[in-house]
């Protein structure tokens, strides 16, 4: 019996590892697959869970049009609750069973830390997640990931610069989520050298606790600061600014990009706390939602009344297609020959130059896997819309580290035609 | 979050216990050759190794040539008192095992002897760890197998948990004496890794919860009895408490006065119980908790915070207190054997431990503030530090090193609590180091046969079930994934059929053979690629 084993161990086999060698999962002659995963359950729900459709949506608007090097895209959107946990329940059967070629858009730094693993293993492009924790920049510990959002660390420098320029020597507090999140903004503002009165950490979820958004006011009320900063998500700047309200107490609310979206405010507090928006001061690296005279804005709102019917147009359906848009641009760059070597390839190489709604440039090269690095800001009107203050988009760019913020005329690329890549 | 979740009254401990498999009904008869009955169509023969250890063969009228060797688990060497949870009332036995039982159904061995193969395993010469000796039985028995049988063409030996140690261990020894291995669950490679999840759990139990536990250094003799039984009484008495303040955060009375003192009382008790199981490699996923399913609504707080902040922690509890059982007893037995205390954590460092995890579960953790705060205080403590001698000894134990040298086919759980997934993939990640380098060695003369199918059962991406009243339901069959080596009938006859493959042909069964295989055996992943982090004892994040 040992002879027989040992003779059949010298015949030569194919290992099971090498039977997909020359087949790319998620690619045929006629179509590519993708994953998202994202909240469409859960307290994060409101909002967030319009970005994977307005995605599809702009999928299907480029499908109709001939789809990319002829293949037509198809979005399988899976729901984490916003668990990251569930994340990467979700992210293996996208992975394992749906045999999708990357995950475009997924959402949250919790989340996509818990697939980091299973990601880097599998050697899957997770591009453009939807969370600016600035470690997901790090390509050597993320190798497959690219970042769009400007990082949260770009946003509390910026935020500190935009301080010194509009309020100098008020004082100033902030309330923050106690985790990555807010330390990344803890960071930021440490480099631009923003003091606070007081600060106020929270846990991811305790929002929901009325004991607790109930402490941050009696804080907030006990300093007494001109200037408070919310960075964290919609549904706490929901509860800080409804708390605030109750107890009568008034401060220059300054909101973190991901929590003053205004629809989203409205979908988790009710309709009418849209006007306690009203007067905050607001951060985007998009041009407003509302604005219809930016071209790319005018050419989503077309795409999503066809592809997207009945959802109302705001910050997360342009993220969505927008993010959308500059997949289709990563594809349609890595050619004919579609695998996720080459996914990965072309970004490096040209995805600084693909054409997005952003204002501010795209760093990704050989060498840096950073989105946007720049914001503008703006104030909320009484319908919880924002404007750029001064009637102009005035963006102000850096970088994670100690790099300078500067204010920057940089174009951004001009909208294709028909909305449609032709890079 | 008090009012949210409904947890006090769920049974989660009664429920705990080590792996210890029913066995098939044997005559009682041993002696050193096979006496056997004669019996048609199967027929049984029951004997002892020279060692002492009794051991049954079931052999079919129509047998093939190929027998299966079982080599059972971990089984405690000491009897436990009856006022224990869940392990109360055990007795030592050394009754033999033939092949694996699922809850008392033998199929999977009916089924091997209904395709014409023998089984055959033995109750080990001692119980307790005991890897080296559960070797040599082994070895015995095959020669014994084939000396009663030589119509004997083949063997596989396979086994779960400690006994997928042991099979590992004798492929790796004795290839030329096999024709396939299944480890199933496999322990760590030696016995101090596998204690390292173990014994950092029961630490920082006693750190955190009750400082009157002793957590090793168990004296000799009675006295050590008493004290590990001791230790057993006070830690499911501990984890009795922090299951009933689940909600409430409170600590239990027996935590030490600094924990008041520092404040760190503010912090969840539940927020601590996570970080322990995180910082030790406890699965978060447990046998009734999934850690993303809440009570009522998906768009509720309580569904959202429970299925975040509460199973979590109530799987670690559930994941736990398997755990510490373990560390307490096989603590107590490996420092029998080895003359003093094992387990040292003198240069851990738990903030290492749990880098990237205070991220994914900042919301069970009650925030990076909480974090910070409970990782300093164990930073602060005092650490346990083992007896070098001892440790010398313990590390002269038997081990594995990851060499295949016949086709295996391994399969482990996801979030096994005893034997964490991370086994299979150091052994995984051992055998492609060797695989390279025999490829390598062919110049490019083709490619030598993969032959390690590495399985994983996966967990269900819901499983957590509730009572209409919002209250958790632990009364329901293990998730697949979950628990300790909790494989069903199905998965293991898919197994055997693997092995026979393997072992009739000499390489592992590949292509589009194994994908429906593992298919149909439903909740399980084949991927090559699909690595569960290594145990901490491995790597620390």
């Amino acid at each position: 019996m040992g002879l027989v084993a040992t003779a059949a161990l010298i015949v030569n086999a194919l290992p099971a590892h090498a039977m997909n060698l020359y087949k790319q999962d998620g690619v045929t002659s006629s179509t590519i697959t993708l994953g998202i995963t994202s909240p469409l359950t859960g307290a994060a729900a409101p909002g967030y869970n319009k970005v994977p459709y307005a995605m599809q949506a702009y999928f299907n608007y480029v499908n109709d049009n001939g789809g990319v090097n002829g293949r037509k895209i198809k979005l399988i959107i899976k729901d984490d609750a916003y668990n990251p946990v569930l994340a990467k329940s979700v992210t293996n059967d996208l992975v394992l069973q749906n045999k999708v070629l990357a995950i475009v858009g997924s959402l949250g730094t919790a989340e996509n830390e818990a697939t980091t693993r299973f990601i880097n293993d599998h050697g899957v492009p997770r591009l453009f997640v939807n969370t600016g924790y600035s470690g997901f920049a790090d390509a050597t510990k993320y190798p497959t990931t690219y970042t769009v959002l400007p990082s949260y660390v770009m946003e509390a420098k910026i935020m500190g610069q935009y301080l010194q320029d509009n309020f100098a020597g008020k004082s100033v507090a902030i309330i923050y989520q106690d985790d990555d999140f807010g330390a990344d903004a803890l960071k930021g503002f440490a480099t631009a050298g923003t003091k606070f009165v007081v600060k106020i950490p929270y846990a991811s979820g305790s929002q929901a606790d009325p004991t607790v958004v109930g402490k941050w006011i009696s804080g907030l009320a006990q300093a007494k600061p001109d200037v408070t900063i919310m960075f964290g998500v919609s549904s706490a700047t929901a509860a800080a600014l409804g708390g605030a309200y109750k107890a009568g107490f008034k401060t220059q609310w300054l909101l973190g990009s991901v929590g003053g979206d205004g629809t989203t405010i409205a979908t988790v507090a009710g309709p009418t706390a849209v006007g306690l928006l009203y007067g905050a001061i607001g951060a985007s690296f998009l041009p407003a939602p509302t604005d219809v005279s930016d071209p790319y804005v005018a050419q989503f709102q077309a795409i999503n009344t066809q592809y997207n019917a009945g959802v109302a147009f705001d910050n997360n359906v342009l993220q969505g297609m927008n993010t959308a848009m500059l997949t289709v641009e990563a594809l349609r760059a890595a050619g004919s020959n579609l695998t996720r070597a080459s996914l990965l390839k072309a970004i490096a190489k040209s995805g600084s130059t693909f054409a997005s709604a952003g204002f501010a440039p795209l760093g990704y090269s050989a060498t840096s896997h950073v989105g946007y690095n720049g914001y503008w800001f703006g104030t909320y009107g009484p319908t919880g819309a924002i404007k750029p203050n001064g009637g102009t988009y005035t963006l102000y760019t850096t970088d994670s580290g100690a790099g300078a913020v500067v204010k920057t005329t940089s174009k951004r690329p001009a909208l294709p035609a028909k909305g449609l890549p032709n890079n | 979050m008090k009012n949210l979740w409904n947890v006090k009254r769920i049974a989660i401990l009664g429920s705990t216990a080590l792996a210890l498999a029913a066995v098939v009904a044997i005559p009682s008869t041993a002696s050193a050759a096979p006496l056997c009955d004669g019996k048609f169509p199967v027929q049984s023969c029951v004997g002892a190794t020279s060692d002492g250890a009794p051991f049954v063969m079931q052999v079919p009228a129509n047998f093939n040539g190929t027998v299966y060797l079982w080599s059972h688990g971990y089984r405690y060497n000491v009897d436990i008192p009856a006022a224990i949870p869940g392990i109360g009332g055990y007795k030592i036995t050394n009754t033999p095992e033939p092949g694996p039982v699922v809850g008392g159904d033998t199929s999977v061995i009916k089924y091997l002897l209904g395709k014409g193969f023998a089984v055959m395993g033995s109750g080990f010469a001692r119980q307790g760890w005991n890897a080296d000796s559960g070797v040599a039985t082994d070895e015995e028995l095959i020669t014994t197998f084939e000396s009663k049988f030589p119509t004997t063409t083949h063997v596989i030996a396979w086994g779960a948990s400690l006994g997928g140690f042991i099979t590992q261990t004798l492929a790796e020894k004795d290839a030329a004496a096999l024709s396939a291995a299944g480890p199933l669950c496999v322990a760590s490679p030696t016995v101090e890794a596998e204690l390292q999840m173990a014994g950092d759990f029961l630490w920082g139990l006693k750190t955190f919860f009750d400082p009157s536990i002793k957590a090793g250094n168990y004296s000799a003799g009675a006295a050590g009895y008493a004290e590990a039984m001791g230790d057993l009484g006070k830690v499911f008495t501990v984890l009795g408490k922090l299951q009933a303040n689940i909600a409430s955060g409170a600590w239990p009375d027996t935590a030490p006065a600094s924990i008041h003192a520092t404040g760190l009382d503010q912090i969840p008790s539940r927020s601590a119980l996570l970080l322990l199981g995180l910082m030790a490699g406890i699965p978060t996923q447990s046998a009734h908790f999934d850690s993303t399913t809440g009570p009522g609504s998906p768009n509720s707080a309580a569904y959202t915070s429970f299925a975040a902040a509460a199973s979590p922690a109530l799987a670690i509890l559930e994941n736990g207190a398997t755990a510490a059982a373990l560390a307490v007893l096989v603590t107590y037995d490996v420092e029998q054997q080895s003359g003093g205390a094992i387990f040292d954590n003198t240069k851990t460092d738990y903030s290492a431990r749990v880098a990237s995890e205070s991220t994914i579960f900042n919301a069970g953790l009650s925030g990076a503030t909480a974090t910070a705060g409970l990782l300093g205080y164990l930073a602060q403590a005092p650490r346990a530090t083992a007896n070098p001698a001892a440790l010398t000894k313990m590390r002269s134990l038997a081990q594995w090193t990851g060499q295949v040298n016949v086709p295996t086919v391994a399969m482990t759980g996801v979030a096994d609590p005893v034997t964490p997934a991370g086994d299979l993939t150091y052994l995984a990640q051992q055998y492609a180091k060797q695989w390279e380098t025999a490829h390598k060695a062919t110049l490019g003369k083709g490619r030598p046969p993969y032959n390690l199918i590495a399985l994983f059962g996966l967990t269900p991406a819901h499983y957590t079930t509730f009572t209409a009243a919002g209250l958790p339901i632990t009364t329901t069959p293990a998730a697949n994934g979950t628990n300790h080596c909790n494989f069903n009938v199905k998965q293991y006859i898919a197994v055997a059929d693997l092995l026979a493959t393997a072992s009739a042909t000499g390489k592992d069964l590949a292509g589009g053979a194994l994908y429906t295989t593992v298919r149909k055996m439903g909740g399980t992943t084949r991927d090559v690629k699909f690595a569960p982090a290594l145990p901490k004892f491995y790597a620390a994040d």
